[in-house]
């Protein structure tokens, strides 16, 4: 009764909700639930000159796992070839329901998607078109614009995650979706080509390639296409990634076998030099907001975790625990640190927290390391060697939902890109 | 007299014939020898020694001209060849050490008397590898440091610094695939590759 009159008040607060419905939910949903997760009842999708074939693989299976692992919805299970009133949603305590309906139009499909409440209160409406190629893209959009709808975020579906595969007989430059679909090739240097990071803005990737028979930097487009080899006079040139608000990467280089952290303009000019020490120093990483950057550095006598400020300066260590650590890699809100750290002989993920200085290992089977978190900080990928063979997994940060994403070849370096879309 | 001079003379005949009935079935093995005198020829073939050595004496030049013979153009072979008989050798070192212990400067003194002789023809790449237990961006830059740690030692035994590149392939390039010490320690090394002139 109580609910019915909230989304009663709300359809006279808001006439026009089919198409955005953003902050209705709080007025329907209590709120104690709403911070945990909403029960959303799937009925089979109404079908229209398309067959269960046709779309089951490629767009409602995706939808449905993207659904149920956005740690919002818990998918209420429905008595088959039920009616859908609001009692059966009561009974299955669904909080929601997601209406899906798909036609062919000419070559297109269009996926009709409604999410209502319990009482039948539109929330969300949307319509999708694209070809048979689009529909998983088109089940993470769905995914993404429903957790929007309920948060104002769009979780990580849309987000990819760039890495380095030998699977075709070289190491090439990757591309795969968050869960580990749609992989593809962006390199074809047919040499080493290895540790991929993104530009803030998704469209381009540095990377290392030793296509040139030295470790050289190369930018490429995330659609491929010609790259550009960034000259920067020194050695090395690897671990280069993108500064998060200028046109800065930061890079490992070394003269005469020194290696320091270095900064270089993506267009080759204003080259600066970070780290003047004589161990070795390696593996830089920007804090999201750019002013910061962390290192490895052996100076200690062995690898450990530094951040100094993005001009070099106030360089202090935040790694004491594990006598081997490298892969510093910052959450996106920036107040966690996530790192490769050896624990009695064996690498793990390990993850700091800036501001406690505590940290804690997420401990797995094998050798886990490089990890890279999701555009929504929810979500660690890391390359592990559990299987025998490197390969690239993803597990929420508390180290639970462990999920393998790559099986062909080996496959290492995962970066997951900085933006969620 | 007669009688025991006769007997005497029977016994002796006794003696001899049975010592021949003894010596006789020791006969065959005795013939079997020649075989075995046949199969000695190989050794009469020794005797080329003797043709090369003349050889070596009538050209006094030839010995630096073969040696020149063996070393092939193509730059793969050259290099296996190289190793093989040690004019290069491969410099090795300690689990995340990049000073040279040692037996890694005796391989590179070895490798830069001939750089400097016989092989100065030719330049140098170093190539830095590390093994698998580190990770893999500190191990590119740990092999970035081994392989100039042995740059420098070159050039301090007389080798032009000009001769000689560096590249660090971290741990992307075991020599030995497997996941133990034994494998560790030969992956731990700055690889001497020669190239071309």
């Amino acid at each position: 009764m109580r609910q019915t009159a909230f989304a009663v008040l709300a359809l006279l607060l808001f006439p026009a909700v089919p198409l955005c419905a953003q902050t209705q939910i709080t007025s329907t949903i209590d709120p104690t639930k709403a911070a945990s997760v909403l029960r959303i009842a799937i009925p089979s999708p109404e079908m229209t000159g398309v067959t269960f074939t046709d779309v089951d693989a490629p767009l409602f299976k995706p939808l449905t796992r993207d659904i149920s692992e956005s740690g919002i919805f818990a998918i209420a299970p429905l008595p088959p070839n039920v009616t859908i009133t609001p009692e059966v949603l009561q009974r299955i305590n669904a909080q929601l329901l997601l209406k899906l309906a798909v036609k062919k139009e000419g070559e297109d499909f269009v996926l009709e998607a409604r999410l209502s409440d319990a009482t039948g209160a539109p929330q969300f409406g949307k319509k999708y078109r694209g070809s048979a190629a689009a529909l998983t893209r088109i089940a993470h959009m769905v995914a993404a614009d429903l957790v929007r709808s309920l948060n104002g975020k769009p979780g990580p579906f849309l987000s990819q995650i760039a890495f380095a595969s030998d699977r075709d007989g070289h190491w090439e430059i990757w591309l795969m979706d968050w869960d580990g679909g749609n992989q593809r090739a962006i390199t074809h240097h047919g040499a080493l080509s290895i540790l991929p990071s993104w530009s803030p803005d998704n469209e381009r990737m540095v990377y290392t390639s030793f296509a040139g028979g030295t470790s050289e930097m190369y930018v490429i487009s995330r659609r491929g296409g010609a790259r550009t080899r960034i000259s920067t006079g020194l050695a090395l040139n690897t671990s280069a990634t993108f500064s998060p608000v200028s046109n800065d990467i930061a890079f490992v280089g070394s003269v005469a076998g020194n290696p320091d952290i270095y900064v270089i303009k993506d267009d080759g000019s204003n080259r600066r030099r970070l780290t003047t020490a004589s161990s070795i120093e390696s593996t830089p990483e920007w804090s999201p907001n750019g002013r910061q950057i962390s290192f490895t550095s052996g100076r200690s006598g062995s690898p450990q975790i530094y951040v100094m400020d993005a001009e070099g300066t106030n360089v202090r260590r935040i790694s004491f625990d594990g006598d081997w650590n490298d892969d510093a890699t910052w959450s996106p809100d920036g107040e966690q640190i996530a790192y490769t750290s050896r624990v009695n002989g064996r690498f793990q993920i390990r993850v700091a927290n800036l501001i406690t200085g505590e940290s804690r290992i997420l401990a797995g089977e094998g050798s886990n390391e490089q990890p890279t978190w999701s555009p929504d900080g929810k979500w660690l990928a890391f390359q592990s060697n559990r299987s025998g063979k490197w390969q690239i997994y993803r597990m929420r940060i508390d180290g639970t939902g462990i999920e393998q994403l790559t099986s062909s070849g080996e496959n290492k370096d995962p970066d997951w890109s900085k933006k969620s879309e | 007299m007669k009688k025991t001079s006769k007997a005497f003379a029977w016994t002796l005949v006794v003696v001899v014939l049975g010592l021949f009935a003894m010596a006789c079935p020791k006969k065959p093995p005795i013939k079997t020898q020649p075989p075995v005198v046949e199969s000695t020829p190989p050794p009469v073939v020794a005797p080329p020694p003797v043709e090369t050595k003349v050889e070596n004496k009538d050209f006094v030049q030839e010995p630096p001209q073969v040696k020149q013979e063996t070393l092939p153009s193509d730059i793969e072979e050259l290099n296996r060849v190289a190793q093989n008989r040690g004019y290069i050798k491969d410099a090795f070192f300690g689990y995340d050490e990049s000073t040279l212990s040692a037996d890694a400067q005796a391989a590179l003194t070895a490798s830069a008397n001939w750089l400097k002789g016989d092989g100065k023809a030719y330049n140098l790449l170093i190539e830095g590898h590390c093994d698998e237990r580190g990770t893999e961006q500190y191990n590119l830059a740990l092999g970035d440091r081994r392989a100039n740690t042995a740059k420098e030692y070159l050039v301090t035994l007389g080798v032009d610094a000009s001769r000689i590149r560096t590249v660090s392939y971290g741990e992307e390039r075991p020599f030995d695939p497997g996941h133990d010490e034994s494998a560790w320690s030969k992956n731990r090394r700055d690889h001497l590759v020669i190239v071309g002139k």
